[in-house]
């Protein structure tokens, strides 16, 4: 077994422990921590698919933006406590039945699908490089990536409007 | 495209005349602003354009439905009088997120990328999530945001594995590509792309609501400010249905076998689940989401028996739909502001009895929008349903067809009981005082949809 | 002139492990993140099972991008980041919202409306 593959391995079961964790943990400081570790683990997978960029921008975004984000509200609200009344066993029970049916039918089509292999003659290993990516993003996806600025002015305006406080409102 | 521009434009404006002191200013801008971009659209009228290196793609059709969209969001913003006298409620900001919501609308109906498609979908989501939490001290309004959010975000996750699934089966997200893609493959394309398709399309009739994806609707609908409410079961309703025939008329036509009868099996639950919910409720705005939920199941027949005929259809269904549906709005909001019971405004039938003595204009256009929901002949609504059976018996798909008559017929029991409450039920209604251009836009959807259902020729005209 | 590049080998993992690990790999991690949102009640972890499932989706179009080597299933990866950045702060600005009146995140609590 040569050093990729078993790189590969071990950070493929790291990420499926700590998603489970997310999903599992009653700390929910302890879902943030468990799925920052498995946005780390993607990050691994980027890198040894040579999607270096993204690796890096999956670092500063996810790890880096959102999670500090979900931290700041958790601690900022003082949601630490393990308060939560969870659902009954039958619901987890069914949820749970739905997830490995969902699971098994997904799996037993994509053994069965075709899917195109990789082809080392016309293979481009820059690919996952800032050059290539830029200019399909800058000349192809132009019109997309405008109007994504609409979407993010939306989300200010809208995130300022909701979680400003109102006169008379309480603070946390 | 024009338009696209136009409305992100505008949007800024209007956050900036948020700054005046005059809050006066900004119903009237907003609504020049729709005006110009209605206009705008126009300009490319029997001229067939790709956009930005196969982006969007701009035919009748799309401006078709980008008209109904904008008619919609232009009756929902002068309908909406009572923002600029609500001291916590920001017009500004409001009228801003309606006009950056519709340029997700409109590449929703004209995407020619899936990328395209998932930024538009975005953008009117999120944009209407702010928009049913907008009330922030009512604790139904961030109930219904919440659960609309989480809902809509687990939604998102579904069409976005089933863009990447297609991604991998064809190579790229362009609705052409994957047309070739089938066409190239002899009938056997990879089993990836089959499950792609089933996800997207789970994705997108969460967000039209169609069964068994339509749990969130009542709370959501019932939640939300009743205007924005008005405004997400039309506008998303059509930008939804638009963005469904062009996916699936445009790239998966070759494989029609397929999902043609996951699709009526669909249009079957939800045409259900939507009609005999809705004989249940008491609450008129409860009743208006599993109607908007059992129109969907109509709209969903033009796109299981997809053809030539059921694109005018749709469009035609889409306006008659839309017209009726926020006059009916804008009369529950004037009638629940008179009786309010602990401080909420009443939402039940009965706060309709009687409307009829002393507001008989009132009531007539409620009346009229009713008889156009239920498809009474006459009525725009008749036709509209008219066309898509039609569709239907072109496609030979009989059961579907006696299926949707029978629920008509229980549509109209529980459209007739607002009706019946207002003309033949004693209530201590007062006369309820209108502003004069809400009376003209009331008026004005109330004539279009005689008008269309008198003479839907003239529509046909245009197609 | 043009500027001497080193050369940049295929990589390993692509010629060593099937795509379709990686196929089987993001649905695993999907349909944990369905499991998340159908099991708990806290919003906050619903909202980030949710993320998790975007998470897969990213993996799934970096794998099919890097075997194919075609560049823009990684540019869907951007968009996908940026959406995702914008509906957490819209998201959390609505979890922010709701605490403020009821002082508790628990969806099952919110029964105004049947959940």
């Amino acid at each position: 077994m040569k050093a990729t593959e078993i790189i590969f391995y071990v950070l493929t079961a790291i990420t499926l422990l700590s998603a489970s964790f997310v999903v599992t943990a009653r700390n929910p400081v302890h879902s943030v921590l468990a799925l920052i570790l498995t946005f780390f683990c993607l990050t691994g997978h980027y890198v040894l698919m040579n999607a270096q960029f993204l690796a890096a921008v999956n670092i500063i975004v996810y790890a880096g933006a959102i999670m500090v984000l979900f931290l700041f509200t958790i601690m900022f609200l003082n949601l630490q406590k393990e308060d939560e009344e969870s659902k009954t066993t039958l619901t987890k029970m069914a949820a749970v039945v739905v997830g490995g049916v969902l699971l098994v039918v997904m799996v037993a089509v994509f053994r069965a699908a075709s899917v195109a292999p990789y082809d080392p003659a016309t293979y481009n290993t820059r690919v996952g490089l800032v050059e290539s990516l830029g200019m399909v993003l800058y000349k192809d996806y132009l019109l997309p990536f405008e109007l994504a600025s609409v979407l993010f002015l939306v989300a200010m305006v809208g995130a300022v409007m909701l979680g400003k406080r109102e006169p008379g409102d309480r603070h946390f | 495209m024009l338009p696209i521009i136009l409305l992100s434009v505008f949007g800024i404006v209007l956050l900036f005349l948020g700054f005046l002191k005059t809050r006066a200013v900004l119903l009237p801008a907003a609504l020049l602003f729709i005006l110009i971009a209605l206009g705008a659209g126009f300009l490319e009228w029997n001229k067939s354009y790709l956009y930005f290196g196969d982006m969007l793609l701009i035919n009748n059709l799309a401006i078709l439905f980008s008209t109904i969209v904008l008619i919609s969001a232009f009756m929902v913003v002068a309908l909406s009088g009572d923002f600029l006298e609500d001291e916590m409620a920001q017009p500004a900001e409001y009228y801003a997120i309606l006009l950056f919501s519709i340029v997700g609308a409109m590449m929703m109906i004209g995407y020619e990328n899936l990328i395209m498609l998932f930024v538009g979908v975005e953008i009117l989501s999120v944009s209407m999530y702010i928009l049913t939490g907008s009330d922030k001290r009512n604790l139904r309004s961030n109930e219904a945001a919440l659960k609309y959010f989480l809902m809509g975000s687990f939604a998102t996750g579904f069409m976005l594995f089933g863009m990447a699934l297609l991604y991998g089966a064809v190579g790229s997200f362009t609705l052409t590509d994957i047309k070739s893609y089938i066409l190239l493959s002899h009938g056997r394309p990879s089993l990836l792309l089959y499950m792609g398709e089933l996800l997207v399309l789970i994705g997108m009739l969460f967000k039209v609501s169609a069964a068994p994806f339509h749990f969130w609707t009542p709370d959501v609908y019932e939640g939300a400010p009743t205007l924005f409410t008005a405004f997400m079961s039309t506008v998303v309703k059509t930008a939804g249905f638009a963005a469904l025939l062009q996916l699936l008329s445009v790239s998966f036509s070759a494989i029609y076998g397929f999902w043609w009868v996951i699709l009526a099996a669909i249009t079957a639950l939800t045409l259900l689940a939507g009609n005999l919910t809705a004989v249940y409720q008491n609450s008129f705005k409860r009743m208006m989401a599993y109607s908007s939920i059992s129109h969907a199941g109509y709209l969903l027949i033009g796109l299981a028996a997809l053809g030539q005929q059921s694109r005018s259809a749709l469009v035609f269904y889409s306006l008659a739909y839309s017209l009726a549906t926020i006059s009916a709005f804008g009369i529950l909001l004037l009638v629940a502001k008179q009786h309010t019971t602990d401080g909420r405004p009443d939402e039940s039938y009965s706060a309709f009895n009687g409307l009829s003595r002393n507001n008989p204009l009132l009531a007539f256009v409620l009346a009229v929008s009713m008889l156009s929901l239920a498809g009474i002949p006459l009525t725009a609504g008749f036709w509209g349903k008219f066309m898509l059976f039609s569709a239907a018996v072109d496609r030979g798909m009989v059961w579907i067809l006696i299926l949707a008559v029978l629920m008509s017929a229980v549509g109209i029991y529980y459209y007739f009981r607002v009706v019946i409450a207002m003309y033949f039920r004693e209530g201590q209604a007062g006369r309820i005082r209108v502003a004069p251009f809400y009376q003209f836009i009331l008026i004005a959807a109330t004539a279009l949809t005689i008008i269309l259902g008198i003479v839907p020729g003239l529509f046909q005209n245009i197609m | 002139m043009q500027p001497t590049q080193a050369p940049i080998q295929i990589p390993e993992v692509i010629q060593l492990i099937d795509l379709k690990y990686y196929l089987i790999i993001s649905t695993a991690l999907f349909v944990i993140g369905i499991i998340g949102v159908l099991t708990r009640r806290n919003a906050i972890i619903i909202f980030m099972s949710i993320e998790l499932m975007l998470n897969s989706v990213n993996l799934l179009l970096i794998a099919f991008s890097s075997y194919r080597s075609d560049p823009t299933g990684q540019v869907f990866v951007f968009f996908i980041m940026a959406v995702a950045a914008a509906e957490v702060a819209v998201g959390l600005a609505i979890i922010v919202m709701i605490y403020r009146n009821t002082r508790s995140i628990d969806v099952g609590l919110l029964n105004k409306l049947k959940w």
